[in-house]
């Protein structure tokens, strides 16, 4: 029941208000908190889910997207696996600083990880960014792309299942990103690749 | 043991035991009945309560334990089964359960031996991180504690492979925990602080361990201990907020995060300080903590408290470096900075040494240089366009703390480094006098003067060397008034060592009332004044001559010679200072230059300066002398005295005996046996050899005091330095005026000059000027030179200025020693019998001038 085979580290970034952490609401527990004030820092959640029979347990770190916690917060970017880059399609401004995201995930994520561009809140009925205009800007810089809403559990499951499993594939295909030695994850599971059952001994 | 022992060997009796050896797989146990357990699940099993109200089970845990420890090699089973029975547990939420297994694990723990424990951590930990891992705050702290407990363990054995990213991860954002509930909120912020605190205290004894340095960890650890104390100097206002929990007798989230960051700080060493420092920096700029900056002086005053001190200098030269970084940033955050840095750097200067010392002062020199030209272009442009000057303004605040930070920086020096400092900064003041430079120049002195006040005079000698007094007094005589007044300044704070100076400030005649601090002046004082007093006689009375003195120039100049007079002035050079004073008087009487209200504040200073000298020598005549003046001018001519006004309504030209008169003075020095001769020769018998400043003072003012004859006997021009300009205008106004005698002056001068040179000058002047006269004579004095060539000569070639000393220094000597030693010596004074008919009264002072050596040895070369 609690041997999964791997382990994955999801990151949440974007700017302030865009609802990242409604998103991991949604997915982790299944509930939408209306008037979700600002998360300060860096918050944690956990989601195991199964693909392809598999068990995968994902660490999900939700990131505050207010300025002044940029250090602690990019702290967190090079130990993920997958960087989730979240925008308010109803606001321009969010859209805007796309490039700035990037930029710092050039700088202090790892190069292989993997990288989803979301525009939530589609549920919205004042769009100022059209699907095509997201999806341009995930193709040119070579990033999945999907559209959810946390209100209304829109395509959230499949954001997180897709991550799982894209995740997977590329462990399988040994292709995960040795990450750095120093800081690989707790017990020496760094990669999660292989030692699968909890119970083995470590080696 | 024995009992231990005992049971050990009944349990190995145990009958399923041989059986659960081969049952290591915990999945194939699930069906099994509870008989044909292993006993460890059994005993495991036990301890857990039907109802989990009930909590552990006391007596089935000790057997638990007893069997642990009878058994080590089981320990690690234990653990494992102890996880997942957990595990399950958190997964159906029967929390009552989790915490009973936790608490098992934590007393095993603690029970069993070290050496034993290696695998059981493991699962330890796989327990606690999955307790980490729940959204439930109540376990969260749980697992905190337990780990906590487990950080203060000492291993035998470190396990290389354990990692503490995820703990490091989940601690920082505990430390961030924003739950609604805010008693719950709290104790989650303090668990993760304390978390910190436990992987810290565990990885940071041990290299071998996970690098807790690494700018991965320290990233998140810092500035989760930074938001929680910065929380405490603004509390988030929460308007039903009880009173915190002080009964409880439990820290706050800040006062834990402070303790953690000073332990922390303790363990760093030189190499991880980088590493610490930058996320702090990082951290309060974002959260845009510079202004105001008590937090993070608080914070830094911390880090600079439980740094090991002898990496105390890194942090400053860190923020400094981050100072350099922001030097785009506004004029505020740089005040801030430089503020915070005048708060700590006093902290790292008792433990800062050698080169760290002057690169600290450079780079804040260089900052206050930056400064000073950006606030030379924004004036400018403010000029243009009429932008607000609000931003000028700010630039000067910050100019202030740098210098603040410099001067708290030189107050916690070593005395002899105060000195360095300020002969460093000297040597940084530009010479031009262009707009921008005039800013710097006031900038620096200000510094100077700021190292200056924390400097403790004892020794002139020591306080003033001689590059750095030269320099000083150059300064002195600048053009711009307000530069003078600062050098002045710097003056009164280094020659005041009795603390005379706020009364000094203002010149009165009422002496007595001032209750002056004075001591005997000792010998060292009075090699120093008879050293340097002629220059700096000389620059004080160039200094005055300038037209553009205000009021308080004046007074500063007033300041510095009363200081002096306290400080220096004895019997053998009262004389000196008493023909200052006339000719200040001479000055006030005769210059074209000074306004009407200067020349009265001149006579105001000359009566208060001649009311404070018998205060320092015992001159009871001229005490006398100084009243009847002083109350002369009471009752004809108060405007001669003290205070001095920006305005005088009166337009006399002072006679008479409201003015002092010199040969008054000369009576009162001889009735008390001093050498009054002195006062009315212009020219100084006993201090011939060297330019005192009557030699060159008299020499270029004659024509303003009207002494053209003293022009003739004085052979100051050589004397004074060559590359002084002083010496070629001097030149130049004697030489004009005198149309009709300027010829006959000028050789006279030319031939005076020569004879000075040959005289006084330093063997290699003497060898530059005979080069010219032909190549025999030259390799003459080669040959001579190789002769006489000891260190000394090498020294006069290198530095005249040493050979000034030296010259002092021997002539001190010569006064006391053998004069058949004397002759030994390399006679630079020898051929003083050429110049001797100019000044007969030397002969009877000073015994008949040696044949020098070389003299003797070449006659030929001698014939002038």
């Amino acid at each position: 029941m609690e041997d999964y085979k791997f382990l994955f580290k999801v990151v949440l970034v974007g700017n302030a208000g865009v609802g990242k952490t409604c998103l991991v609401r949604r997915f982790t527990q299944g509930l939408f908190p209306p008037g979700q004030g600002a998360t300060i820092g860096v918050d944690f959640m956990i989601k195991t889910v199964e693909v392809d029979g598999e068990k995968v347990k994902l660490q999900i770190w939700d990131t505050a997207g207010q300025e002044r916690f940029r250090s602690i917060t990019q702290s967190y970017y090079r130990s993920a696996h997958a960087l989730i880059l979240v925008y308010d399609i109803s606001c321009q401004p969010t859209f805007d600083c796309l490039p700035d995201w990037l930029r710092e995930i050039e700088e202090y994520a790892s190069n292989k990880v993997l990288r989803i561009l979301v525009g939530n809140k589609m549920d919205r009925e004042d769009r100022e960014i059209p699907m095509h205009v997201g999806e341009d800007f995930a193709q040119r810089h070579d990033m999945y792309f999907l559209e959810t809403s946390a209100k209304e559990a829109e395509n959230v499951e499949k954001l997180f299942m897709e991550i799982a499993a894209e995740l997977m594939e590329q462990a399988r295909s040994k292709e995960l990103p040795r990450y750095d030695t120093n800081s690989p994850t707790i017990n020496g599971r760094s990669t999660s690749v292989g030692d699968g059952s909890c119970c083995s001994k470590i080696s | 043991m024995a009992i231990f022992k005992c049971c050990f060997e009944t349990q190995l009796s145990d009958f399923f035991e041989p059986m659960v050896q081969k049952c290591t797989d915990p999945g194939c146990c699930c069906w099994c009945c509870s008989a044909l357990r292993p006993r460890y699940k059994r005993l495991v099993d036990n301890i857990f309560p039907v109802n989990p109200q009930d909590g552990l089970i006391k007596n089935n845990m000790e057997k638990l334990t007893f069997y642990a420890l009878s058994s080590p090699e089981k320990l690690d089973r234990i653990g494992e089964y102890l996880y997942q029975k957990a595990a399950r547990d958190i997964y159906r939420r029967r929390n009552g359960l989790v915490v009973i297994a936790m608490e098992a694990m934590d007393q095993l723990l603690v029970a069993c031996h070290a050496q034993t424990l290696n695998l059981f951590v493991e699962s330890f930990l796989k327990m606690v991180q999955k307790l980490l891992e729940s959204t439930e705050p109540q376990l969260q702290i749980l697992a905190t504690q337990s780990f906590v407990r487990f950080a203060n363990i000492e291993e035998d054995t470190p396990s290389y492979h354990r990692r503490y990213d995820f703990f490091v991860s989940k601690f920082s954002a505990m430390c961030h925990s924003n739950h609604t509930d805010r008693d719950w909120c709290n104790k989650i912020r303090l668990a993760g602080i304390r978390g910190l605190q436990g992987v810290v205290r565990k990885t940071v004894s041990d290299d071998l361990v996970e690098n807790i340095w690494e700018p991965v960890h320290m990233d998140k650890i810092m500035p989760s201990l930074l938001y929680n104390m910065q929380n405490a100097r603004y509390p988030i206002s929460q308007p039903d907020s009880p009173a915190p929990h002080g009964e409880e007798d439990r820290q706050d989230p800040p006062t834990l995060a402070e303790s953690c960051m000073r332990e922390l700080v303790g363990r760093a060493s030189f190499g991880h300080i980088k590493s610490v420092l930058r996320p702090v920096l990082r951290h309060l700029d974002l959260h845009k903590l510079w202004v105001p900056n008590e937090f993070a002086i608080h914070t830094f005053q911390i880090i600079m408290f439980s740094i090991q001190s002898q990496y105390s200098y890194t942090v400053v030269e860190t923020l400094m470096a981050h100072l350099d970084d922001n030097s785009t940033s506004s004029p505020e955050i740089r005040t801030s900075i430089a503020d915070v840095l005048s708060k700590i750097i006093a902290i790292a200067a008792g433990e800062s040494v050698g080169p760290s010392v002057l690169e600290i002062i450079n780079s804040l020199l260089n900052h206050l240089r930056v400064s000073v030209s950006k606030l030379a272009k924004a004036e400018d442009s403010a000029r243009h366009k009429l932008v607000s000057r609000e931003g000028s303004t700010h630039e000067k605040l910050y100019q202030e703390a740098l210098i603040n930070a410099l001067g708290e920086f030189a107050n916690h020096l070593p005395d002899y480094q105060k000195i360095e400092i300020m002969m460093f900064i000297m040597s940084k003041v530009p010479h031009s006098e262009q707009d921008g430079d005039v800013l710097l120049q006031s900038m620096l002195l200000k510094s100077l003067l700021k190292v200056g006040t924390k400097y403790q005079t004892i020794q002139l000698n020591q306080a003033f060397p001689v590059i750095f007094l030269e320099r000083l007094l150059r300064m002195s005589v600048g053009p711009n008034p307000d530069m003078r007044l600062l050098v002045n300044k710097i003056l009164h704070t280094l020659l005041d060592r009795h603390r005379n100076l706020d009364k000094l400030l203002k010149p009165t005649v009422d002496v007595d009332s001032l209750k002056l601090a004075i001591t005997k002046s000792s010998r060292l004082d009075a090699i120093f004044i008879r050293k340097h007093g002629g220059d700096i006689f000389l620059t004080l009375y160039e200094s005055l001559e300038l037209s553009n003195n205000t009021v308080e120039t004046i007074e500063a100049a007033y300041t510095t010679t009363a200081l002096i007079c306290i400080e220096l002035v004895c019997e053998e050079s009262v004389c000196d200072l008493l023909r200052l004073i006339m000719t200040i008087q001479d000055l006030a009487l005769t210059s074209s230059k000074l306004s009407l209200h200067q020349k009265y504040q001149l006579h105001a200073i000359v009566s208060s300066l001649l009311a404070l000298v018998p205060h320092c020598v015992p001159l009871a005549s001229l005490q006398t002398y100084a009243d009847k003046v002083i109350a002369t001018r009471i009752a004809r001519a108060p405007y001669l005295l003290p205070p001095l006004l920006r305005h005088y309504d009166s337009t006399v030209v002072p006679t008479g005996d409201v003015l002092l008169d010199q040969a008054q003075i000369t009576a009162c020095l001889s009735e008390a046996g001093l050498d009054a001769t002195q006062m009315a020769r212009p020219q100084p018998g006993s201090l011939q050899h060297r330019h005192s400043w009557v030699d060159s003072g008299m020499g270029a003012n004659a024509v303003d005091i009207n002494e053209v004859d003293s022009v003739s006997s004085s052979p100051g021009v050589v004397k004074k330095f060559p590359e002084e300009e002083l010496t070629f205008e001097s030149l130049k106004r004697i030489l004009s005026p005198e149309n009709v005698e300027s010829r006959k002056e000028a050789e006279e001068e030319t031939r005076l000059r020569l004879s000075e040179t040959y005289r006084n000058a330093p063997f290699g002047e003497l060898v530059r000027h005979t080069q010219s006269k032909g190549d025999v004579l030259n390799e003459r004095l080669s040959q001579l030179l190789k002769k006489l060539a000891t260190k000394q000569s090498l020294r006069y070639l290198s530095e005249r200025q040493a050979t000034e000393r030296e010259r002092d220094r021997e002539e001190d000597q010569r006064s006391e020693e053998d004069s058949e030693e004397e002759r030994d010596r390399f006679g630079r004074h020898s051929p003083r019998g050429h110049s001797r008919s100019q000044s007969t009264d030397r002969d009877m002072q000073l015994p008949p001038a040696p044949q020098p050596l070389y003299e003797s040895l070449f006659p030929e070369l001698f014939v002038y």
